[in-house]
């Protein structure tokens, strides 16, 4: 895509060009350009081949006690301004129907100055036949790896972001970040009977740090192998067992069952985790962060230097040895909490106001080896390979597994198909009796979607505890 | 670009305006070397207040346009999409777009199918939604509010939002199509819970969207009724039990259940790639001899409703399921090219990216079962699903989940809900185990025509 719609140069130069001789309270100006590069095989045929760009400028003013929002397309600043006017004369409309009405936003230490993620220029100047020959050369070998697939797909996707913020209480930043994320799908057929198997990687960098952890043909051989062996396998049995969860299920875990409850927008609407600072929530064996940087290993997807409401982003402590500590929060909710901002606001577009969102978020590694942690379940499941999770006002979640292992006097049986699970989050921390010492990001593929979609990360070691199988009676 | 206007377009220029620039974008593409292409863009302006907390939250009002340019080199295919229309914006879209799609591998099925110009359609607009002022949204937001508190005051509105929008999209292509829509609606939208105590009940929400004003406060008035009744029978949530047997479904569970992935294995893309388990089953059984589907693109009533699908092919009536029985797949160009047919007119998505395949808005026929306590005594014991979160595998149809605003039932009357609560499997399997749907379909998020329906041969898993 050309840089057409890219000003030239820092981006803050413009929003501050707008908000100069500004009238009014609060204003918030976000330029935000959004490149994606898709592509997508399937059976040999690209069925996608795309470059889209989105570029504009999001105003969120704070007038009346109430926001306003609006954006533009159009990059220069009398159209900045007039979205100013459109975001105005929005919360004014609506002031008289809020009840509580927002004070001026504390002051806090807010971001200014140029910040530049690992992997932009490299992914800028790589060209498409790069990418061409990574989508067609995978699918071709995943596709051969065995007779008994039926089908093979593989889809390579890149976000490329520039942001520039600026507030009128002194928040000035230009970031640059690139996501890459490459996922393969496998379906094995065999007499009526079909599986499916996928594996994806998702990270913030460049793709030495997306293969770091073996070339991408590795996906498609663990793909394959998955969904042919999967025709062959029985269902787990349904109920409360004891379970080894991989590193990409504990992040489902944290993200799933206690991130969302401790956005503190959520809170403040009264989620599970309202009222419960300072007291136990988990097993002592495990505390749980959400940081704006990539902790323990390079590449976290949700990692970022500074938010949308240009606070810079911290490592936030949500759960230390088990005593709940922190919420995650906007400049908003800190406000009504008299605490610092966290540096959780996030945007996915400029059509979008910041949200309280995760960046990436993790159960802090422990000290049991893998062999530990298995050898201690007498009888229950080993449980691999993420799929979606939900999370309930009461605290109930859910998740799906591609993959079970039983296991038996300590000793990993034989596959089983995945199962969801469920469990009440904090009960399930709380039985949480061995943290692996390994540590791994692994759920930088896809999105976390509240209303808006956000890349996040999550991730941790190896963790074994408690939860209900959804498996077949 | 003109500058985005806080006066209301008329529909019938802007649909001129769209359609005139996606033209501009077919022939640059021509011009920079494409054999055929084809632009799809479209225009929305919305004015939406966001309610969080129980109170209103942000007020917005909002203008976009992009576009979407796919194009063609030989059987080679290349796509692009901006949002910027000033100055080259259109050319540079165009040459990169071809520069793609001659970096791709050929496939003999990539091409236009020829359509017809459809012209400019402006039937879906009702004048008065369409120049809706912003503060007869905010007085809707008030009303709502003032409902819910009115209500219980155990109930927590986590989010929602009432708003308006005004839409129009234009095709046109070097194959024929040259089509232009415009749309209003009206919505609004509740999430949240009830809390009582210590106990935080599971979350409910509901949703609508119409085409006219008129019925739209009474709708919201039901709505917040409905979203009340739904927050609060979650508290006090107990115990299931473990059985295999008969559920009733209410219809958003039902279609995420059964209807999702269904839609999923009719997608001729899904059959011709080997990853349908109803690939071979064009014409034959796939459930209950009383089941019917039909996919209707002229319900007004519903929000998918249009003149034309994605790449301007006429959208009409299309029954899926009759008596039981898989009456057809569903094509856009790409695949009815690859069997040599005709697209059924189900190209679906926007301006971001190609052309995908779904249904206009699924209307399945009402049974025999009667009304939902009429089912209850048909369940006589078992439960009661309103929704459902986990995962259903499109391909083999396998589901493993949690029952959500889930009721215990005995003696056919709902006894107390439940949670902890897992269902699984087999989502095609169980279409040939229906028992009865209710008389009425209920309109689901203003986009399907759904019956409650009791489902056999459930595994259900209590914690």
């Amino acid at each position: 895509m050309s840089n057409a719609s890219s000003p030239t140069g820092d981006p803050t130069d413009l929003l501050r060009a707008a908000l100069a001789g500004s009238a009014g309270g609060f204003t918030e100006l976000r330029y935000h350009r959004k490149r994606q590069r898709v592509l997508g095989v399937e059976q040999g045929r690209l069925d996608t081949s795309q470059s889209t760009e989105h570029t504009g400028v999001a105003v969120r003013v704070l007038e009346q006690g109430t926001w306003g929002f609006a954006s533009t397309p159009e990059l220069e600043v009398n159209a900045i301004r007039r979205a100013m006017d459109r975001a105005r004369s929005a919360a004014r409309a609506s002031s008289a129907v809020r009840r509580t009405r927002i004070e001026a936003l504390p002051p806090t230490g807010l971001a200014t100055g140029r910040f530049e993620g690992p992997g932009v220029q490299e992914s800028l100047d790589r060209g498409v036949e790069e990418l061409l020959d990574l989508v067609l050369g995978l699918e071709r070998s995943t596709a051969a790896r065995s007779k008994s697939l039926v089908s093979s797909s593989c889809a390579y996707s890149e976000i490329f972001e520039e942001k520039g913020i600026v507030t009128s209480d002194g928040a000035g930043a230009w970031l640059r970040q690139v996501r890459p994320e490459l996922r393969v799908l496998a379906v094995a057929g065999k007499d009526g009977e079909i599986q499916r198997a996928h594996r994806a990687i998702g990270v913030s960098g460049g793709w030495d740090c997306l293969f770091r952890s073996g070339p991408a043909e590795d996906l498609g051989e663990q793909a394959a192998k998955l969904a042919v062996d999967l025709l062959a396998a029985g269902y787990p049995e349904g109920g409360r067992k004891r379970v080894l969860l991989s590193p990409e299920l504990v992040g489902l875990l944290t993200h799933e069952a206690i991130g969302h409850t401790v956005e503190a927008d959520f809170v403040m609407a009264g989620s599970v985790a309202a009222g419960k600072l300072g007291q136990r929530v988990a097993s002592e064996l495990v505390t749980l962060c959400d940081s704006g940087a990539s902790e323990y290993a390079e590449g976290a997807c949700g990692t970022l230097s500074v938010d949308d409401e240009g606070v810079p982003t911290q490592r936030t402590t949500v759960i230390r040895e088990g005593i709940l500590e922190s919420y995650l929060h906007n400049r908003e909710s800190a406000a009504h909490f008299e605490v610092e901002p966290t540096g959780n606001a996030r945007a996915w577009e400029f059509t979008d106001e910041p949200l309280i969102r995760m960046r990436n978020t993790y159960i802090a590694p422990g000290e049991s080896s893998f062999d530990e942690l298995l050898g201690g379940i007498e009888d229950g499941y080993l449980l691999e390979g993420a799929a979606n999770g939900q999370a309930d006002s009461n605290g109930e979640f859910m998740f799906g597994t591609q993959a079970a292992y039983r296991v038996q006097n300590g000793k990993r049986g034989k596959l089983l198909r995945g199962v969801n699970l469920s469990g009440q989050a904090f009960d399930v921390l709380s039985a949480v009796d061995g943290v692996g010492s390994e540590f791994k990001w692994d759920l930088g593929s896809g999105h976390c979607g509240k209303g808006q979609p956000a890349k996040v990360d999550a991730g941790g070691p190896w963790v074994r505890t408690e939860v209900l199988l959804g498996g077949r009676q | 670009m003109s500058a985005p206007s806080t006066a209301v377009s008329d529909p019938a220029e802007v649909r001129a305006r769209l359609l005139k620039r996606a033209q501009q974008a077919v022939e640059a593409a021509l011009a920079a070397g494409a054999d055929q292409a084809e632009a799809f863009t479209s225009s929305s302006e919305q004015d939406s207040v966001g309610l969080e907390k129980g109170d209103l939250q942000l007020a917005r009002s909002q203008s976009a346009e992009a576009l979407g340019l796919r194009v063609f080199s030989g059987a080679r295919m290349g796509f692009g999409s901006t949002n910027q229309f000033g100055g080259d914006a259109l050319t540079d879209l165009a040459t990169e777009a071809v520069a793609l799609a001659r970096m791709a591998p050929e496939d003999p099925a990539q091409g236009l199918e020829t359509c017809s110009a459809l012209g400019s359609h402006g039937e879906l607009v009702s004048a008065d939604l369409w120049n809706e002022p912003t503060a007869g949204i905010v007085r809707r937001a008030g009303d709502l509010l003032e409902l819910l508190r009115a209500c219980d005051p155990r109930i927590s509105l986590d989010s929602g939002s009432v708003g308006a929008s005004r839409s129009s999209i234009a095709v046109a292509s070097s194959a024929g199509a040259a089509s232009a829509e415009s749309d209003a609606a009206l919505s609004y939208s509740l999430f949240g819970m009830a809390i009582d105590g210590d106990d935080v009940g599971g979350f409910d929400y509901t949703s609508d969207s119409t085409r006219k004003l008129a019925g739209f406060d009474e709708s919201l008035a039901l709505g917040v009724q409905r979203f009340g009744e739904g927050v609060l029978g979650n508290l006090g949530a107990g115990a299931s039990e473990t059985y295999r047997g008969p559920v009733l479904f209410r219809p958003e569970a039902f279609v995420e259940l059964f209807l999702s992935p269904l839609i999923g294995a009719i997608n001729a893309k899904a059959v011709q790639r080997g990853r349908s388990a109803l690939a071979s089953k064009l014409g034959e059984s796939i459930g209950v001899d009383w089941l019917q589907l039909l996919d209707d693109p002229a319900d007004l009533g519903l929000a998918g409703a249009c003149a034309f699908d994605r790449e301007g092919v006429p959208a009409r009536p299309t029954p899926v399921v009759t008596d039981g029985r898989l009456k057809t797949f569903l094509h856009n160009a790409y695949t009815a090219r690859v069997e040599g047919r005709q697209s059924t007119g189900h190209a679906s998505g926007g301006t971001r990216s190609v052309p995908g395949i779904g249904c206009h808005g699924l209307c399945m026929a009402p049974g025999s079962g009667g009304t939902e306590d009429d089912l209850l005594r048909q369940l006589d014991r078992g439960l009661l699903v309103g929704r459902f979160s986990g995962s259903v595998d499109p391909v083999s149809g396998d589901f493993s989940g949690v029952a959500k605003s889930a009721r215990w039932v005995a003696g056919g009357q709902i006894r107390r809900p439940v949670g902890e609560t897992l269902l699984a499997g087999n989502a095609f399997e169980l279409l040939g185990h229906l028992i009865a749907a209710g008389s009425t379909a209920e309109r689901i998020g203003g986009s399907m025509r759904i019956p409650s329906v009791l489902v056999d041969q459930l595994s259900v898993t209590a914690g």
